[in-house]
């Protein structure tokens, strides 16, 4: 008995003194690294699958913005992937992983706002700042998902800005509209619709897997009358064999397609016109130095990639603000950085900072044609 | 009218497609009664090798050598590639297994799938490929009926389509090999105690159905542009669907199975909606198999009591 006891009290103050040394260290790593600033922040994307290209160019963007900043701000901040593959099952596996991972401390993405619909309550649960860089969705920042950012705009101003630039150019009398089955692209074409029924244009409304390649058969269905096409969809290679269809079965419909079609070089048909969240930042001069990196290393790119620089740059500045004010960058300190967000400019060509929904701040669309050389050609008063 | 001819050719060009994966499907089924889910990826990687074929020789706008060399020289090396690449999943991941229970090697072919399509991620990027085959094949050059448009590539992948089924029904029954496969596919037993090399035959059936499913994919390929990693998944569900319509394991069925789902495809787009046209036929397999559980060809299996 007398043994137990010795052993008892032995282990109670190993277990004291542990406790005191944790502490010390504790202290100690507290100022270590709020000096050093290291930690760690995490990237969704559709890295794989169907529209990989788009989560690919975005993995590339936020690669670059994090070598940059952790260069200008002499931070240690490292990237932790997550393959989406733009599926909300898969997003929320990612999101489980990164929020039970201690060293994450924000997250870039995820892409689709199917996605962010998904993961959304996960990270309000963490308190874990979730910056995306082309969920548009009008409803993600009404207050249901505390912790989420996008630096692009939503589909509430891209869909009656589109309809009403359609109206306004074509006069159709009957217009087609394909959505690709995805949240996304049903979002935009629900407030698109209503605007074309009320000015008293006929719609066909048709719906498509972008899974599928073969247009054919809804291609037939575009008649004389039917003056646009309108493809709200996220694979630009899909909308250049629909253009293709269309000139096989001489029709003359002009293509009208968003986001997810600008992408140079890909989707060519000459006449079209594409709305995009994202600019074409080739065109803006202050990006001519990250443009030529980021074509060196990674060759042509469209419009997704920016705003997630944009993003991860947000998340990196948030970071390095924390450590600067000598605090540890946790998750709260993190968030607190974020919301309080104001850069007078950004790769985007205009300034970031967030409403309170996680909105950005005078979001707007830019809408661009396309010439018959396949070049995208910014509609100014877009 | 000219609608419904539209639709019609626009169904049976991509019924031609499926019938020729769905073939590959059966006829694997047939020897081996494995569903071998790897065969869309096998569609996948022709589509690859058509498309590297028209990059060697100069790109679309920039062939080195005439049109038709070109093609000939894309469906042929897709399908050996392709056919030795099926021969090879078989000697490496199914053969080992053939007498494994059958969840073995279902299981085995599904993770061929991933493997062939994240190989091809790896090895090709995530980028779509594009064959542009306007810029090589005019669309001016098909037929023009009216307002119905049929063109160059379609004529040929419903005329290439044809032949290959042709070829292959009287491969089947008419030739020693064709006798072999029926024997090894009735009872692979008693084909091997009557001589039959049961490996080379199975083999060949691997060969022949994953060549067909290279070819198709050079087909898909030239009509529908675009090729990138995940384009076997439709392609093999879409063969599936056909194969068990018409009665998996059997060729004709598969044939029958594939142009029925394409024209149905076709006209319910055409007719209804394109919103409804999974919805429609997939409830049109499921009224398949409650009215013919073996499909529209297959047989009832002979159970020994």
């Amino acid at each position: 008995m007398k043994a137990y006891g010795i052993i008892a009290a032995t282990a109670l103050g190993a277990l004291v003194l542990a406790g005191c040394g944790s502490s010390a260290s504790s202290n100690n790593g507290v100022s270590a690294a709020a000096a050093k600033c290291a930690t760690s922040i995490g990237m969704e994307g559709p890295l794989t699958g169907p529209v990989a290209t788009l989560g690919q160019e975005q993995l590339h963007f936020a690669e670059l913005a994090l070598a940059t900043d952790n260069a200008a701000n002499k931070t240690h901040i490292t990237l932790v992937q997550g393959d989406t593959q733009l599926n909300p099952a898969q997003a929320t596996t990612v999101t489980q992983q990164f929020t039970s991972n201690s060293a994450i401390v924000g997250v870039v993405g995820p892409a689709g706002s199917q996605e962010v619909e998904a993961v959304g309550p996960l990270f309000a649960r963490v308190d874990m700042a979730f910056i995306s860089g082309s969920a548009t969705n009008a409803t993600l920042t009404q207050g249901k998902y505390p912790t989420f950012f996008r630096v692009v705009s939503k589909d509430s101003v891209q869909g009656p800005q589109d309809a009403n630039y359609i109206i306004s150019t074509f006069h159709p009398k009957a217009l087609m509209i394909v959505d690709d089955q995805e949240a996304y692209s049903t979002g935009l074409v629900s407030a698109m619709a209503p605007i074309f029924q009320q000015a008293g244009i006929k719609v066909d409304h048709e719906s498509v897997s972008q899974k599928v390649t073969d247009f054919s058969s809804i291609v037939a269905k575009v008649t004389s009358a039917t003056t646009v096409v309108v493809l709200p969809w996220q694979v630009a290679s899909n909308a250049q064999q629909f253009g293709r269809d269309l000139a096989q079965q001489h029709k003359n419909a002009v293509i009208f397609g968003t986001d997810g079609l600008f992408s140079p070089g890909t989707f060519t048909i000459a006449g079209s016109y594409v709305s995009s969240f994202g600019p074409d930042i080739t065109g803006i001069p202050a990006d001519s130095s990250i443009v030529a990196t980021a074509t060196a290393k990674y060759g042509k790119f469209g419009t997704f990639g920016p705003p997630v620089y944009a993003a991860t740059h947000v998340l990196d500045e948030a970071i390095a603000s924390v450590c600067k004010a000598g605090h540890v960058p946790t998750r709260a300190n993190v968030i607190a950085a974020v919301k309080a967000t104001n850069e007078p400019t950004s790769i985007l060509g205009q300034p970031i900072s967030f409403t309170s929904g996680g909105d950005l701040n005078n979001g707007k669309f830019f809408l661009f044609k396309i010439d018959s050389t396949g070049k995208y050609n910014l509609i100014p008063s877009s | 009218m000219a609608f419904f001819f539209q639709e019609l050719v626009n169904g049976v060009t991509t019924g031609a497609l499926y019938a020729l994966v769905a073939l590959g499907f059966s006829m694997v089924y047939g020897v081996l009664k494995l569903l071998n889910f790897a065969h869309g990826d096998l569609y996948m990687v022709g589509a690859f090798v058509g498309y590297f074929v028209i990059q060697w020789f100069g790109g679309p706008a920039a062939l080195s050598i005439p049109v038709p060399v070109v093609l000939l020289i894309m469906f042929v090396l897709a399908a050996v590639l392709v056919g030795l690449l099926g021969v090879a999943i078989e000697r490496f991941a199914y053969r080992p297994l053939r007498d494994a229970p059958r969840i073995a090697p279902l299981i085995t072919a599904i993770g061929i799938s991933f493997f062939l399509e994240n190989a091809a991620l790896l090895l090709f990027g995530a980028q779509y490929r594009v064959y542009n085959t306007s810029e090589f094949i005019s669309f001016s050059s098909g037929i023009q009926i009216g307002s119905v448009s049929i063109d160059a590539v379609q004529i040929m992948v419903l005329a290439m389509g044809l032949v290959l089924m042709v070829g292959l029904r009287l491969l089947v029954s008419r030739t020693k090999l064709g006798k072999q496969m029926r024997a090894v596919a009735s009872d692979r037993e008693a084909a091997e105690m009557l001589g039959i090399n049961v490996n080379f035959t199975i083999a060949a059936t691997f060969f022949l159905g994953s060549a067909l499913a290279g070819v198709a994919g050079v087909m898909a390929g030239l009509l529908f542009n675009q090729v990138t990693n995940t384009i076997g998944f439709v392609a093999g569900l879409k063969a599936f669907t056909a194969a068990v319509v018409g009665g998996i394991g059997s060729v004709p069925g598969a044939m029958l199975g594939g142009l029925l789902i394409g024209i149905a495809e076709s006209f319910i787009t055409g007719y209804i909606s394109s919103t409804y046209t999974n919805l429609l036929i997939f409830g049109l397999l499921i009224a398949v198999m409650l009215g013919r559980p073996t499909g529209l060809f297959g047989r009832p299996q002979l159970r020994k009591v």
